[in-house]
């Protein structure tokens, strides 16, 4: 950065006249030369004066020494190789106006050198891989990718962030002398910054980003893709709405609120103390994040703004993109244009031109125009070619003024700035390389108090895609928070929270579930039922409308959404098991938890009068007691209760239930006014309010039940965690690919047949008479004799096979008939049988040879027939006949 | 079914019969024998079946007013009676009886199952009111005419028709087709689902008469409409005291009485007068009925905005109220847990007592609520009242000026009439305009006096009208203040108040009850 800094000043307003913008590569060709000269001239005369001194003994001495040669131990760079096979010739050599480029660009070069002596030298025509030197420019390939995630910048960054494994310059000072081509980049996986921003840069091209590669100096961090500084950004938090507390709108004729009869001084002076008390816990607090902060800090650089870096600029305007931004080629995210991260700017360069930063970069990045047609602050190399648009009308006036009266000389050297095409090849990718997202489908990253983990999608055999661990401290050994994300579920879990701190662990589910699990929070520590747990259900899907169950081992609270009955709420209380004694009956329903307490609250239900709708109904089972709250009508602020003690034999079944109302029931009615239920109605609905107990018992143990099975469920599908495939995944579903296999091969077999349908039957008597091109008359007679013969021969030489098995079976029936006749008076039963199933069996295939015999004797003329037709028809001989 | 009057005694439906009845259809077993004990109420039953009965003529139900199901059937029933009070029947079985006309059922708006098979109807007819009519059974009857089915049209709901049996079925295929094509919306009819294949077909044989019907029901439809939206426009009017001030009729209405004036236009020159004077006339009343309009949705702004305030304040209050009663539920409940744990009588005294002047406090609470909510009332009524009272008399002003207006007009028209009157009269004494005018306009012109006098009462009248219009807006406008000023200080600050009073101390006793009742078991 210093040294873009230094030299500055003199660089800006005298030198680079605006009218003289395009003087620089006008001029160069000129001054080329003499450059070239001078400093040749220059190193020479320096050899020469250092040997001049040299006495004879200290030659003698120098021979010596020479002799003893040190050789440093070559540090072997891990220059990859390439093998240049590999490559078009695009990549091995430079086309005509690629050379003219190049030398057009070794110019400017040489000219910025010679104006600046003070700045770092630019990178314009790095070698590739085959070690041909290219323009920066034609390095970058804008392709399209049929991949909709690269359509988007946040996206495609992200994927090129996770695609590639970084490398890191070195020296971190000095730019790279060699530039890969992004093809070459997404075979192996790696690249430096340079490449890495090349390729993102070719991606973001194509899809219709004003996008640039920037040449600049970043922050260590920056460069070495350390974001152990930053808040993982799956942690930050969203901005909290803050809603504002809808001010009670101050109506006409809204009530005096009543007089307030504190006192003021009073109150002030008590504000004031909380005042006090706020502000030095606030600063307190403000102290605690400062020394955080400062612990926090990086440590000192000494290399700091002179770490080159290259990244990405998007500038506004096109793809709605409303303000210009970097990107930051490593980790994929945005970073505003006044970012402390980056330092300073050298050059950027997309494919159509390369402009050479001339702002002040002291302050770093802050305060750059990124106006690139204004060449006072960036100086381009390609005149004509883009966009010069320079926003303030009267030095525009200049410029096309200045641009007029070079116009006619420079015609001659503009004609050949165009860029030529680019020598990379076309950017592939496979569905199944960008679906593995990271090299070999892992990637893990490092943040503040966080690690972050990714897996491509279908690696893990759990399905899991992200692993986000959350640290309390800096050097990651206290575990606060594990979020795994997963995807493909069979069993559609999505996100697992395991909170370490309080052994909590929050599975959450996507719809689809049996039992309509939305998510499911438990201690790690005891995952059994009856334990303390929550469980939230999409209650859309539920008949029974179940929003949400919390439990604890002697407690069970359900809330309900939209159920017919108007209930929101049940809860219920358990005892403690009872130790049995005896005999068990059954296994599971046996030895439940008997109910103390069942509390069920209603809705409003409009349709019913306030009196006569229950609010709440508690069921104090262990008191046999049923209590009711009826709502509390619109006007009134009191609602009546019911009580009802239950009868003493009312668990008898079929029992008729004795009445005493004064001690069974009492009720409080707001309206005194209102005449009393009679006593029939009161006695119905007791003897209802039973059957909702009973009612409302079972549904408690079917929950019970259904946790329980929840549980059970979900101990199979952690254990077996099969993954899910798409329909239209060919390339994973099983079924699909072995379906198309299937098509296939039948598809093959018919072509096969076909195949074989069409064999020639001419071919190997051709054969015989040497494949002549063309046959000749008596050649094709005879070629037409032999084939009927060999017919001839060969159904004559199948009839007789057949008539000789025919006769074998006959002789061998015979054999065995007579001696069946010999034998038969001695012969054990199985025997007979034996024969007899012998005799039964020959007799079939001495038949059906017979019935083959005669097929063949009757169909043998039409197959001689019919080949002598073809004969006649084939193109080969048909000329003769 | 008709049985014969001579071999069965007809029976009447008499209290005996109705309280035997209701016993044996009421509860059983132990509330059976509670309810017996009590009595039954026969505006509680909702379930009554007095079939079987041999009953010859409807009667006495008018107790049931609760009743929901209805079952008369097998019965000699001739004429359908005795219903009106039974508002709440939705299913009533008429079967098995001797009915010849449908009728009596004009009451019955909720019914939704009617049943009169096998009786001796010869046409349906007089159910336009039963509009939730779902289940109609008229099958083995007398009915001759298809074309009587349409009238079925007009019951939307209507899903299941069972009318076999009866004289136009002869033709089964015929019945069948015409009832599934003319009655679109039936699911079931003879107690068959009716598919999709059957109403196509149908709907293709009596295509033409169905579009017409349809058709027609339509236009009559939209007219019901329009009708209603001009009902209601002329309501809003109406509420706005400017009714039919968009038109002509208060200038009609000048001359409707007006004979004298009538003739008078025919005079020579009036017609242009006349038409300037309608025009101006007419503009100034379009005036006042904009006016009235705009300042009659001020004032209902206006009541809105304070019945929000009104109603924000009451929950307000009620939701204090309902905490405070809430925190010292919770207070009782403890308490009285308490006091089942201890057996010393005197801390239980002391408890007692304590929560005793928890009670009183409880009282001081809610009562003070009560009164602080009172006087917040009393203020933004009088608030409210003030502000009526100006916005209605700024009304009455305005829309005296713009009458004041209609008077000038009326004035400078006399007195152009006066003018046109004179010189007409001297035409007509020089006998110019012998055919011109009517005999009826010449009687007018006998001499001066008769003339001015006819012109100047045509005026008088004219005055009157527009002084009626006046008073009638007036008085109107105050009488709806006034009454609406008085509904809000009964219903809002006196009867509210009593109510919630009532309320307060209710609860207090039941609470003091409670605790003197423990007590009381305690004690010993």
């Amino acid at each position: 950065m210093e040294s873009a800094s230094e030299e500055s000043p003199g660089l800006v307003p005298t030198d680079l006249d605006t009218t003289e913008g395009a003087d620089v590569t006008n001029d160069s060709s000129e001054l080329t030369a003499d450059i070239g000269e001078d400093q040749e001239e220059g190193s020479s005369e320096n050899v020469e004066g250092e040997e001049e001194e040299l006495s004879p003994d200290a030659e003698a001495l120098k021979v010596e020494l020479a002799k003893i040669v040190v050789h440093s131990p070559a540090i072997e760079k891990k220059e990859e190789k390439f093998d240049p096979a590999e490559f078009p010739d695009s990549y091995k050599n430079n086309l005509p106006k690629e050379l003219l480029i190049l030398q057009y660009s070794d110019n400017f070069r040489r000219q910025y050198v010679h104006l600046y002596r003070d700045r770092k030298p630019l990178f314009l025509n790095p070698v590739n891989e085959c070690g041909v030197e290219k323009f920066v420019c034609t390095t970058i390939n804008p392709t399209q990718l049929p991949y909709k995630e690269l359509y988007d910048w946040d996206t495609a960054a992200e994927f090129v962030a996770d695609y590639l494994d970084f490398e890191t310059l070195d020296p971190p000072y000095e730019l790279p002398t060699r530039l890969l081509s992004p093809t070459t980049v997404l075979k192996r996986q790696k690249g430096n910054c340079f490449e890495y921003s090349t390729l993102l840069c070719s991606f973001l091209l194509s899809a219709g980003y004003d996008a640039y590669v920037v040449n600049g100096y970043a922050t260590k961090e920056t460069c070495l893709a350390d974001e152990t500084r930053e808040i993982c950004p799956l942690l930050q938090k969203k901005e909290q709405k803050v809603e504002e507390a809808k001010k009670k709108e101050l109506k006409k004729y809204t009530v005096k609120p009543p007089r307030d009869l504190q006192s003021k001084f009073e109150l002030k002076m008590e504000q004031r103390k909380i005042a006090a008390k706020e502000a030095e816990e606030a600063k307190r607090r403000q102290e605690e994040i400062e020394r955080q902060l400062e612990l926090e800090k990086p440590p000192p650089d000494p290399l700091y703004g002179l770490r080159i870096h290259a990244w990405i600029l998007v500038l506004s305007g096109k793809r709605e993109v409303a303000e210009s931004f970097f990107i930051e080629p490593f980790t994929g995210l945005p970073y505003p244009v006044d970012s402390t991260n980056y330092l300073g700017i050298e050059s950027v360069w997309n494919n159509t031109n390369y402009w050479v930063n001339m702002q002040d970069c002291s302050n770093g990045v802050q305060g750059l125009s990124y106006d690139l047609g204004d060449c006072t602050r960036w100086e381009y190399m390609f005149p004509g070619l883009d966009k010069p648009l320079l926003q303030i009308p009267e030095t525009e006036d200049d410029l096309m003024a200045g641009l007029d009266d070079e116009e006619d000389e420079d015609k001659e050297v503009e004609r050949h700035l165009d860029m030529p095409p680019t020598w990379v090849e076309p950017l592939k990718l496979s569905l199944k390389d960008f679906q593995m997202r990271c090299p070999l489908g892992k990637k893990s990253k490092l943040y503040k108090r966080a690690k972050l983990q990714k897996f491509a999608h279908y690696l893990m055999p759990d399905g899991l895609i992200s692993r986000l661990s959350v640290y309390d401290d800096r050097e990651l050994t206290d575990l606060m928070l594990i979020k795994e994300y997963y995807d493909h579920r069979q069993d559609k879990l999505h996100t697992k929270i395991h909170n370490h701190r309080t052994g909590w662990i929050s599975e959450h589910f996507y719809p689809g579930r049996h039992r309509c699990l939305k998510e499911h929070q438990y201690k790690a520590s005891a995952p059994a039922p009856e334990n303390e747990r929550t469980m939230i259900f999409y209650n859309e899907a539920r008949v029974d409308g179940l929003k949400k169950r919390i439990e604890t081992p002697s407690e069970m609270t359900e809330h309900f959404v939209n159920r017919d009955d108007f209930m929101f709420y049940k809860h219920v209380d358990f005892g403690k098991r009872q130790k049995k004694f005896g005999p068990q009956e059954g296994s599971g329903s046996g030895n439940t938890r008997p109910i103390n307490k069942m509390v069920q609250k209603f809705h409003r239900n409009k349709s019913k009068l306030a009196n006569e709708d229950i609010a709440e109904l508690v069921f104090l089972i262990s008191e046999d007691k049923i209590q009711i709250s009826y709502h509390t009508e619109d006007a009134r602020i009191v609602s009546s209760t019911r009580e009802y003690i239950k009868p003493s034999n009312w668990e008898e079944k079929g029992a008729t239930l004795k009445w005493e109302s004064d001690q069974l029931h009492q009720t409080f009615q707001v309206d005194a006014d209102i005449k009393n239920k009679k006593q029939v109605e009161i006695y119905q609905m007791m003897l209802n309010l039973l059957k909702c107990e009973d009612v409302c018992r079972e549904r408690v143990r079917e929950s019970e039940d259904e946790v329980r099975e929840i549980l059970n469920d979900r101990s199979k599908e952690d254990t077996e965690s099969e993954l899910e495939i798409g329909v239209y995944d060919t390339d994973r579903n099983e079924k699909a690919k072995t379906h198309r296999k299937e098509l296939e091969r039948l598809q093959l077999e018919e072509k096969m047949r076909k195949q074989e349908m069409e064999i020639d039957y001419l071919a190997p008597f051709l054969a015989q008479i040497g494949d002549p091109e063309k046959v000749l008359r008596n050649q094709a007679f005879k070629l037409k004799e032999d084939c009927l013969n060999d017919l001839k021969q060969r159904l004559i030489d199948k009839a007789n096979l057949i008539q000789a098995r025919f006769e074998k079976e006959t002789q061998e029936l015979q054999k065995k008939q007579a001696w069946y006749q010999q034998n038969q008076v001695n012969m054990p039963k199985e025997n007979e049988e034996d024969y007899l199933n012998y005799c039964s069996d020959a007799m079939f295939r001495i038949h059906i040879l017979e019935v083959r015999l005669n097929r063949h004797k009757e169909m043998a003329p039409t197959k001689y027939m019919t080949l002598e037709q073809k004969l006649r028809a084939d193109p080969r001989l048909a000329e003769y006949f | 079914m008709s049985r014969l009057y001579d071999t069965v005694e007809p029976s009447v439906i008499d209290e005996d019969m109705l309280q035997r009845a209701v016993e044996e259809q009421g509860p059983k077993e132990e509330a059976g024998k509670l309810a017996k004990a009590e009595g039954i109420d026969f505006n509680d039953v909702t379930n009554l079946r007095l079939d079987f009965k041999n009953i010859l003529k409807i009667d006495n139900l008018w107790e049931f007013t609760n009743l929901v199901k209805l079952q008369l059937d097998n019965n000699i029933i001739e004429k359908i009676e005795g219903m009106e009070l039974l508002v709440n029947l939705v299913w009533l079985d008429l079967s098995f009886n001797n009915i010849e006309v449908i009728e009596g059922l004009g009451t019955l708006t909720k019914l939704q199952d009617l049943t009169v098979y096998n009786n001796r109807i010869s046409r349906i007819e007089n159910m336009d009111n039963l509009k939730d009519l779902q289940v109609l059974s008229i099958g083995n009857n007398q009915l001759t005419e298809l074309e009587n089915l349409v009238y079925l049209r007009k019951f939307k709901k209507l899903k299941t028709l069972n009318a076999t049996g009866n004289p136009f079925c002869e033709n089964v295929e015929t019945y069948k087709q015409y009832v599934v094509a003319y009655l679109s919306h039936l699911e079931f009819l003879d107690y068959r689902l009716i598919d999709e294949q059957s109403k196509v077909a149908a709907k293709e044989i009596y295509a033409m008469p169905i579009d017409e019907i349809i058709h027609n029901e339509e236009a009559e439809e939209r007219k019901q409409k329009e009708n209603e939206i001009k009902q209601k426009e002329l309501q809003i009017h109406t509420k706005a005291y400017v009714e039919y001030l968009d038109g002509s009729s208060l200038f009609d209405s000048m001359y409707a009485e007006d004979s004298d004036g009538q003739r008078l236009n025919e005079m020579p020159g009036v017609d242009e007068l006349l038409a300037g004077f309608k025009e101006k006339f007419l503009g100034v009343c379009q005036k006042i009925f904009e006016y009235g309009l705009s300042e009659n949705e001020k004032r209902q702004a206006e009541v809105n905005q304070f019945w929000e305030c009104v109603e924000e304040a009451k929950t307000e209050n009620k939701e204090a109220g309902m905490k405070i009663i809430g925190t010292f539920f919770e207070e009782r409940k403890r308490v009285l847990a308490e006091l089942g744990t201890i057996t010393d009588n005197q801390v239980i005294d002391d408890k007692i007592e304590a929560y005793q002047s928890q009670i009183n406090e409880l009282w001081d609470k809610l009562m003070s609520l009560e009164l602080q909510l009172v006087d917040q009332l009393e203020d933004v009524i009088k608030d409210f009242e003030r502000n009526m009272q100006e916005m209605v008399s700024t009304f009455l002003e305005n829309v005296k000026a713009h009458l004041t207006q209609c008077r000038d007009l009326e004035n400078m028209h006399h007195e152009r009439m006066m003018e046109i009157s004179i010189v007409t009269l001297e035409k007509v004494i020089k006998n110019e305009l012998d055919d011109e005018i009517t005999e009826e306009l010449r009687m007018l012109f006998v001499d001066k006096d008769t003339i001015i006098g006819a012109v100047s009462s045509s005026h008088d009248l004219h005055l009157l009208k527009i002084d009626n219009k006046e008073d009638d807006i007036e008085t109107r406008i105050k009488n709806w203040l006034s009454a609406m000023m008085e509904k809000i200080r009964n219903e809002e600050e006196i009867k509210r108040n009593r109510v919630r009073v009532v309320e307060i101390n209710h609860q207090i006793d039941h609470f003091k009850e409670e605790i003197d009742n423990l007590d009381f078991l305690q004690g010993p």
